[in-house]
């Protein structure tokens, strides 16, 4: 397959709030079609970079670029943790995956077919006339899935969107991300702490520690001594001809 | 029945007109004091235009100024009410902080502090707690023809900006985390949205008092709520029911000799009971 083309680089990024820097000399490049996935300890900078991509905080040194189609944010998809909507409140998944088309300057002709299309990429067509919260907790996290590719998104952000759902509903979601990036090659960033999932899905990786970055493909990312160095463990990695990947940390055994 | 309140058009006309385009007006707004959970944001702003009107009415007194026309005129007691409504509305805007008061208190202290000091203020004015009075029980006969061109254009104000950005609006009602990633700037919108809120209710205030803007405010939207399947038709039904039970508690209220503004709001209190019987039936189901 040819090199498909840049969407998102950024060079000696440094990131942070106020004077307090959280990320430095951050060096990326996200291609189309490729499945990131961004790990670290919590308060590494895994939502600051999250935020800064969205737009909402400024770098404080580097470049960030973004492809012409990017910059107006109006491609950039994203999926929160959780929705902290009013549980009191009627809406329908319809109504609320069409919500998320919200600035993105698509169409009339085409919000039809965008929001057909969201619904079915996650498997939720079906049920777009049904109340929002008549839908199981893994159902709610593809619609907010699909609510953020309703703008047909080049890049979709995600943040820990697998957090609190049990293994089926995880891996439902995760198998809708895989069929994105594959096939309609939208360029995904997942953050995580699972390392055994961004392992087993993830093309490339971020892994963030001590205020600073590796990136890269996965394979030269998620090595014993970048996960020894990150999480202070014997950490390793292995991968079976069938894909099916298995974590081993040192002081407690196989995670999965 | 009808009859009866057809022949008193001549004399209430400015009365119901008025009633009816603040119906329309509070319970488009409310919607979005519903939607985003505030629902007591409103008794606090609507007690706030009060010691707005009760400082208004004060201050002529105090100063000895009670040569000074401008500060008995309604328009100066209107603007008294809309500045205290609006203060409120924005210091009750704010989010909870971590660690911080919660939004409810601040709420809850707004309101208490400014019904404490709106009695206080004209306790010693036997005129002063009549007006009080009167704009806390809600008595919508004395609108006048500025009052009902003035809610036409808010109303007009309204509609047009819901017309114009109701998808933008509803995500910030709803879900205020992801307007702000998709590029609204939540802050300008929550601020914009309360001086709206504080203008609307200050304005209500003093034309139809608290009972009346408050109920209209909120008991609507509660109900379309219950009735409706997704929150973009609460703006359609939300003014429906508003008008309709308006015009049915005005009937009413002329035919039986009873103040418009309490029998409206009893007939939308009875109606939300219905509601949410409705609404249990369909969870039932």
């Amino acid at each position: 397959m040819p090199p498909q083309k840049a969407i998102l680089t950024a060079e000696s990024l440094a990131l942070g709030y106020g004077r307090r820097t959280v990320l430095q000399d951050l060096n990326l490049e996200i291609r189309q079609g490729e499945f990131w996935f961004c790990l670290g300890p919590n308060g590494e900078g895994k939502t600051t970079l999250l935020r800064t991509i969205l737009g909402s905080i400024q770098p404080q040194a580097g470049t960030l670029w973004l492809h012409d189609a990017l910059v107006s944010r109006a491609r950039i998809g994203f999926v929160p943790q959780r929705c902290d909507l009013n549980p009191a409140l009627p809406t329908t998944v319809r109504e609320f995956v069409r919500l998320g088309a919200v600035g993105a300057q698509i169409p009339r002709r085409d919000q039809r077919s965008n929001l057909a299309w969201a619904l079915d990429r996650v498997g939720l067509q079906h049920l777009a006339p049904q109340s929002y919260w008549a839908l199981s907790g893994g159902q709610r996290q593809r619609a907010l899935v699909a609510r953020a590719l309703v703008r047909r998104p080049q890049l979709l952000l995600l943040d820990e969107p697998t957090n609190g759902l049990d293994l089926p509903a995880a891996e439902t979601l995760l198998q809708c991300l895989d069929d994105l990036y594959r096939q309609d090659h939208v360029s995904l960033l997942f953050i995580t702490h699972d390392v055994a999932m961004a392992a087993r899905y993830g093309t490339h990786a971020i892994l963030l520690h001590a205020g600073k970055a590796v990136a890269g493909p996965m394979p030269m990312v998620l090595t014993s001594h970048h996960l020894a160095q990150t999480y202070g463990a014997t950490v390793d990695i292995s991968r079976d001809a069938s894909g099916r990947v298995t974590v081993h940390v040192a002081s407690s055994g196989a995670l999965s | 029945m009808i009859e009866s309140f057809l022949a008193s058009w001549d004399l209430f006309h400015q009365t119901y007109l008025a009633g009816w385009l603040i119906a329309l007006l509070l319970s488009l707004v409310g919607v979005f004091v519903v939607a985003r959970d505030q629902i007591f944001i409103g008794i606090a702003i609507s007690q706030a235009s009060t010691l707005g009107i009760a400082l208004g009415m004060g201050v002529g007194s105090w100063m000895d100024l009670h040569d000074v026309a401008w500060l008995s005129s309604d328009a100066f007691l209107s603007g008294m009410a809309v500045a205290f409504a609006m203060l409120a509305a924005l210091l009750t805007a704010r989010r909870s902080e971590a660690g911080g008061e919660s939004h409810e208190a601040i709420t809850g202290w707004v309101f208490l502090l400014c019904a404490s000091l709106s009695i206080l203020l004209v306790a010693h004015s036997p005129h002063g707690l009549d007006e009080i009075q009167r704009l806390l029980s809600s008595s919508l006969i004395g609108a006048t023809n500025r009052d009902v061109w003035t809610f036409a254009g808010l109303s007009g104000c309204t509609i047009l900006t819901l017309g114009i950005a109701h998808r933008r609006l509803l995500l910030f009602a709803m879900d205020p985390p992801m307007a702000a990633a998709v590029g609204m700037r939540v802050s300008w919108w929550a601020a914009g949205a309360a001086l709206w809120l504080g203008l609307v209710i200050g304005l209500s205030m003093r034309v139809s008092g608290m009972l009346y803007t408050f109920g209209i405010l909120v008991l609507p939207a509660l109900v379309a709520k219950n009735l409706c399947r997704e929150v973009r038709i609460l703006f359609l039904i939300s003014p429906v029911i508003a008008l309709s039970v308006g015009t049915i508690g005005f009937v009413l209220a002329n035919h039986y000799d009873y103040p418009p503004a309490q029998m409206t709001v009893a007939l939308l209190s009875g109606l939300l009971i219905v509601a949410w019987l409705y609404q249990q039936r369909i969870i039932a189901r």
